[in-house]
């Protein structure tokens, strides 16, 4: 049994263009949530209730709001309220997975940071480090082993979410779907005038359960090996 | 000044919710309403699912494994649009209000069923032991031991999951199903007020989403366990 002849188009047509997309918002949203959430998470440690309260408020507002709720106040709202904050469809689909990304990481840095034993920053101390260098050479090479687990699930669902960018236009994965799937059901010679719905869909599942199912199976590989 | 300004925004909201009130309530209405037979879905599943799976039923245990991976392995928005647009390919048409419960439902029992997994897993099987010792049987030692003291382990996250169900609702947009998220934006193309549309559905979606998590804290020092089952 061999594949029908549209296939071939599709599937490089997807891996190509969408695939290659999903996978740059997934990188820049990941990198971002990285370095903001851990950022703001070692903050959260730090007993000084103005700047706790912020960011606080920060990590229930982006984690309480659905990401698609936020995508469309950063893609909508913020260019009405002034132009400069207008963004590309991509970028502004990465700057909403960072925000709600960020927020997540944030909350899971907390617990990590918290968790090390106080005689660490004692010894830390002892050592003659001061705030910065305490947290950045000695807590937080120990916390970051313990975040390796939720930052795995984290790549995942951002994975998983960037699909939301389909939403506002941008060539995705789903979206490539979508573009082949009205190509094809046009007439010829534009397309076959065939609807492949059911297959292309199907295909979409199957490149993102490829990439998220290992992913998976590591982190909780991880949680096991390393908690 | 800063104080004008803010009180101006607030009565710009409100005359926002006063203006399209009817609708917006209608669509608040059809969230809730999508969302509780979806919880209640994710409920029955998690709970006969995640039973089958802690208690190593056979083929119901590898058959639920597999579902639980694929829906959690996969964006739940290629979910929605595989119902929808997918399946009409192979006649079975489904309208936007079915697709919209179904989905989330389907969604929220797969990362219910891990929940309630864990949740019977971490029953200590003394507890079961004894539940056999009364005489019970495996269905009478589930329903009077496991599923008390576990289901109680596993609300915290099983809230989560439900949480998450609301929040997904507002991906029914793809649809065009009239949720809330649905209508505010057909109400901001029609009216161009911008910020105050987005500024009440994402006060919406918080008010929603941060009484659900305060349910959780005053559920778990009301439910949890006592020393002795530990």
């Amino acid at each position: 049994m061999s594949l029908p002849d549209w296939t071939g188009d599709v599937v490089r047509y997807m891996l190509e263009e969408g695939l290659r997309n999903t996978l740059k918002i997934a990188a820049i949203s990941l990198v971002g949530s990285f370095v903001i959430g851990v950022t703001l998470g070692t903050l959260l440690t730090i007993r000084f209730l103005p700047l706790r309260a912020l960011i606080r408020l920060y990590i229930e507002v982006w984690r309480g709001l659905p990401i698609l709720v936020t995508l469309f106040i950063v893609y909508f709202a913020l260019p009405a309220v002034t132009l400069s904050l207008r963004f590309e469809a991509l970028t502004a689909a990465a700057i909403s997975l960072i925000l709600w990304g960020s927020a997540q990481v944030a909350e899971a840095t907390r617990g990590a940071v918290q968790s090390i034993p106080r005689e660490q920053h004692e010894a830390a101390a002892a050592l003659g480090f001061g705030w910065v260098g305490r947290h950045a050479f000695v807590i937080m090479p120990q916390a970051l082993r313990r975040l390796l687990p939720p930052l795995v699930s984290l790549l995942v669902n951002i994975i998983q979410n960037t699909t939301i960018a389909q939403i506002i236009g941008v060539n995705e994965v789903l979206e490539s779907g979508e573009r082949s799937v009205e190509r094809l059901t046009a007439p010829p010679p534009i397309g076959l005038g065939e609807i492949h719905s059911f297959e292309i869909y199907a295909f979409v599942m199957v490149i993102f359960f490829v990439i998220s199912f290992p992913l998976t199976r590591l982190a909780a590989y991880l949680e096991k090996r390393l908690v | 000044m800063t104080t004008l300004l803010a009180l101006g925004f607030l009565s710009d909201l409100w005359s926002f919710v006063e203006e399209n009130f009817d609708e917006l309530l209608a669509a608040l209405k059809r969230t809730l309403w999508v969302s509780a037979i979806a919880i209640a879905g994710a409920f029955v599943i998690g709970v006969v699912l995640g039973a089958a799976r802690a208690h190593r039923v056979p083929v119901i245990n590898q058959l639920a494994a597999v579902y639980v991976e694929v829906i959690r392995n996969t964006p739940i928005l290629v979910q929605i649009f595989f119902l929808f647009y997918g399946l009409p390919q192979i006649g079975i048409r489904l309208e936007a209000f079915t697709v919209a419960w179904l989905s989330v439902m389907i969604w929220g029992g797969a990362f219910n069923t891990e929940n309630f997994r864990a949740g019977f897993e971490a029953v200590p099987s003394r507890l079961r032991e004894a539940g056999f010792a009364l005489g019970f049987g495996g269905i009478g030692t589930f329903l009077n031991v496991t599923l008390p003291i576990g289901g109680r382990i596993a609300l915290p996250s099983s809230i989560n999951t439900y949480i998450s169900v609301v929040k997904n609702t507002s991906l029914m947009y793809v649809i065009s199903y009239p949720e809330l998220t649905t209508t505010v934006l057909q109400i901001q193309a029609l009216t161009l007020e911008t910020v105050e549309a987005f500024t009440v559905l994402a006060l919406t979606y918080l008010i929603i989403v941060w009484t659900m998590s305060a349910a959780i804290r005053l559920l778990e020092s009301h439910l949890a366990l006592p020393e002795a089952f530990k």
